[in-house]
């Protein structure tokens, strides 16, 4: 190969790799109207910021289904304050970068509320840019990074990983007494979070893991620190990943022949955590989570259903906050007498308060709305409620 | 990091090793018959991921002959690639070369329309029960892996040395003009590559599939260690794909097991080293020279 040809070949890898960035960076669009005034206003313009492609577009989508569906509902009852919410939805591919892009885009063609994104990592490239232009961001986020930024126009629509792991930790410790842990978490926003939270919850409680173990998130061939999990011979292992990895993590786990108790938070209560794991290594797993199951009253029952008939599928954890977060959303508009702003509107959700399918939000000076969970466990391919969990 | 713990962290990194081997022979393969890389190389595999996918876990076909349909098919994908860029082979390889990549985007975004952007989670094929060996944990699965993945070099190296095709292939890779004197059609030769290319994609595709998880971007990640394995054992070089696979995966495990969230900085900057040492790879590259 002439040298020459090596560099045309290098000079044309180098411009396709800036075309196609340039173009990943535009991100994919799609529903909802270009900009429009916001004078004489009539609608409410959501942005909705989300994984529509990649590993994490379940999340994307089931935050998509939730928002959608309550978006639906307020409109069919008039609107939010009489104004018709539009929803508008981009992709930001699982990618920071992206959702970064998208974020100054949703600035620039003035949105006045953006939804966004499933993960702690986007949300947090968001922040900044939404919170300078004054924009209330609602994220299904939980990473305590996020609250730590002390902006006053984020709202996490869950708790916080402290709030996931406080409870998941009195439960596996003080309830189950294990005092053997063993930790796999990744090192992205929301593993970092999880892995910070339980650790202190475990400190709190005279406990250090046997292993505490960290990787990238976007590593699927985990038997490396799995191996040295085993050795550490555990009785519980607390993941701190998203669905997928979390799921592979199990799967790996049970191939390896740890046959501790998997603890984690939210992702162990999705469905997507079950099929990546295989049922016979997802059972068991406890789960931290404020929604169970459709059935803890008459708003779940009623928010399952309606689910169910738009989309012919069973409605989660993610569908029912991002769902709470724009209803959340419509009260703060509703009592805005038609004044609205970024500013009013992210000064009334401090204002409200809420009764949810999720539980009282009631959100504090950082973003935080909600601050229980619950303790559920994996029977039958099933996230059952344990009752004494205390 | 006790022995123990050392013979067993190596045996993750083998398994994983061997699908890198194979994806760095599917690389080799193609290069060393035609002077080309295959940028889309790790997106074939890719499609005979979902295909397995498609196969074996939505038509609840068996294993092997979800295997056999899904190697046949990618294979025919790749042979019939060979045919829309063997226009371009005789003007300009790097037009080929901007092919290959295209070809690439293409698959992953017909994967997305055929198989949907989330991907799919696949079951392991056999029991994944844990096999224990003198306190070393070795994964039923792993030990197929190995298995198939030796399977396919031992067919590949009995192809290349012993049947007529196969030895025209090599001479093709040699010097194709006097193959072609010798009436050896290099055109066919060239399409048997990819094909074979295609087909080993296929199987490393299918045996990676329940280790990690299926979708659209799966190739990239899954490619790029392949490409690495490759040039870190000899691009073009078939002994030097297998070593350099291997090489790469017990890296990777070792780098992941000790300093897990460095592993992708520490693999990458130890190959970078070994390539710096050894610029054309450990059992060295056999150049292919075109005009």
């Amino acid at each position: 190969m002439s040298e020459k040809r090596v560099y045309r070949w290098t000079a044309t890898a180098v411009v396709l790799l800036v075309v196609s960035s340039l173009v990943a960076a535009c991100g994919r669009e799609s529903g909802g109207g270009g900009a429009s005034s916001s004078e004489g206003k009539k609608t409410l313009r959501v942005a909705l910021i989300g994984p529509q492609s990649g590993q994490l577009a379940s999340l994307g989508d089931w935050d998509y289904k939730g928002v959608t569906l309550a978006a639906n509902e307020i409109n069919d009852k008039g609107g939010a304050g009489g104004l018709k919410i539009e929803i508008t939805r981009m992709d930001d591919q699982g990618d920071p970068t992206t959702g970064g892009n998208l974020a100054r885009k949703a600035v620039s063609q003035k949105f006045d509320v953006v939804f966004g994104s499933s993960s702690s990592t986007i949300s947090l490239a968001m922040l900044p840019i939404l919170t300078g232009a004054k924009i209330p961001q609602v994220t299904s986020g939980q990473a305590d990074a996020l609250t730590q930024q002390k902006s006053q126009y984020i709202f996490l629509d869950s708790p916080t990983s402290t709030t996931y792991d406080a409870t998941l930790a009195e439960y596996v410790v003080g309830k189950l007494g294990k005092k053997k842990i063993a930790m796999i978490t990744n090192n992205g926003a929301y593993g970092a979070g999880e892995h910070d939270a339980f650790l202190a919850q475990l400190k709190k409680r005279g406990v250090k893991p046997v292993a505490d173990k960290v990787i990238p998130p976007d590593q699927k061939e985990m038997s490396g620190p799995l191996s040295q999990i085993r050795t550490a011979k555990p009785d519980a292992l607390f993941i701190g990943a998203e669905e997928v990895q979390s799921g592979l993590i199990a799967k790996q786990a049970r191939s390896l022949g740890i046959d501790a108790t998997i603890v984690e938070g939210a992702p162990a209560g999705t469905p997507q955590y079950r099929e990546t794991a295989g049922d016979e290594a997802a059972e068991g797993t406890i789960v931290s989570s404020p929604y169970l199951s459709n059935d803890l009253n008459e708003q779940t029952r009623a928010f399952a259903a309606a689910y169910k008939e738009a989309y012919g599928e069973t409605a989660e954890l993610h569908g029912a906050k991002a769902y709470d977060g724009l209803q959340l959303v419509a009260k703060a508009v509703a009592s805005l007498d038609g004044k609205v702003s970024g500013e009013a509107i992210a000064q009334a959700m401090h204002d409200i308060s809420y009764d949810g399918l999720l539980g009282h939000f009631d959100y504090n000076d950082v973003g935080v709305g909600l601050s229980q969970t619950h303790i559920g466990v994996i029977k039958n391919g099933e996230v059952e409620a344990v009752e004494d969990a205390g | 990091m006790d022995l123990r713990e050392i013979l067993q962290t190596g045996v993750g990194g083998l398994s994983i090793g061997a699908v890198y081997a194979l994806v760095a022979l599917g690389f080799s393969i193609v290069y060393r018959t035609i002077g080309l890389v295959n940028f889309g190389h790790g997106d074939v595999l890719m499609v005979g991921a979902f295909l397995m996918v498609t196969f074996f876990v939505n038509s609840h076909l068996a294993f092997p002959l979800a295997l056999v349909i899904a190697v046949a098919l990618t294979a025919t994908m790749g042979f019939g690639f060979e045919r829309v860029l063997r226009p371009l082979e005789r003007k300009d390889l790097d037009l080929m070369l901007i092919g290959t990549i295209g070809f690439g985007i293409a698959l992953e975004g017909a994967a997305v329309l055929i198989w949907g952007s989330e991907g799919q989670a696949m079951p392991t094929p056999i029991n994944d029960t844990p096999i224990n060996l003198a306190g070393v944990t070795v994964r039923s699965y792993d030990v197929l892996v190995l298995v198939l993945a030796a399977a396919v070099v031992v067919g590949l190296y009995l192809f290349l040395e012993r049947a007529k095709a196969g030895t025209a292939m090599q001479a093709a890779a040699m010097d194709h003009e006097a193959a072609t004197a010798m009436g050896i059609d290099v055109a066919r030769c060239n399409g048997r590559a990819f094909a074979i290319g295609a087909g080993i994609a296929a199987v490393a595709g299918a045996l990676v599939g329940p280790r990690l998880y299926v979708s659209a971007g799966m190739g990239a990640a899954v490619g790029v260690k392949g490409f690495a394995a490759a040039i870190l054992g000899g691009f073009g070089n078939i002994p030097g794909a297998i070593v350099g696979g291997l090489a790469l995966g017990l890296i990777e495990a070792y780098a992941s097991g000790s300093r897990g969230s460095y592993s992708d900085v520490i693999t990458f900057v130890v190959f970078t080293a070994v390539i710096m040492l050894r610029p054309s790879g450990l059992l060295g590259e056999r150049t292919v020279s075109r005009p």
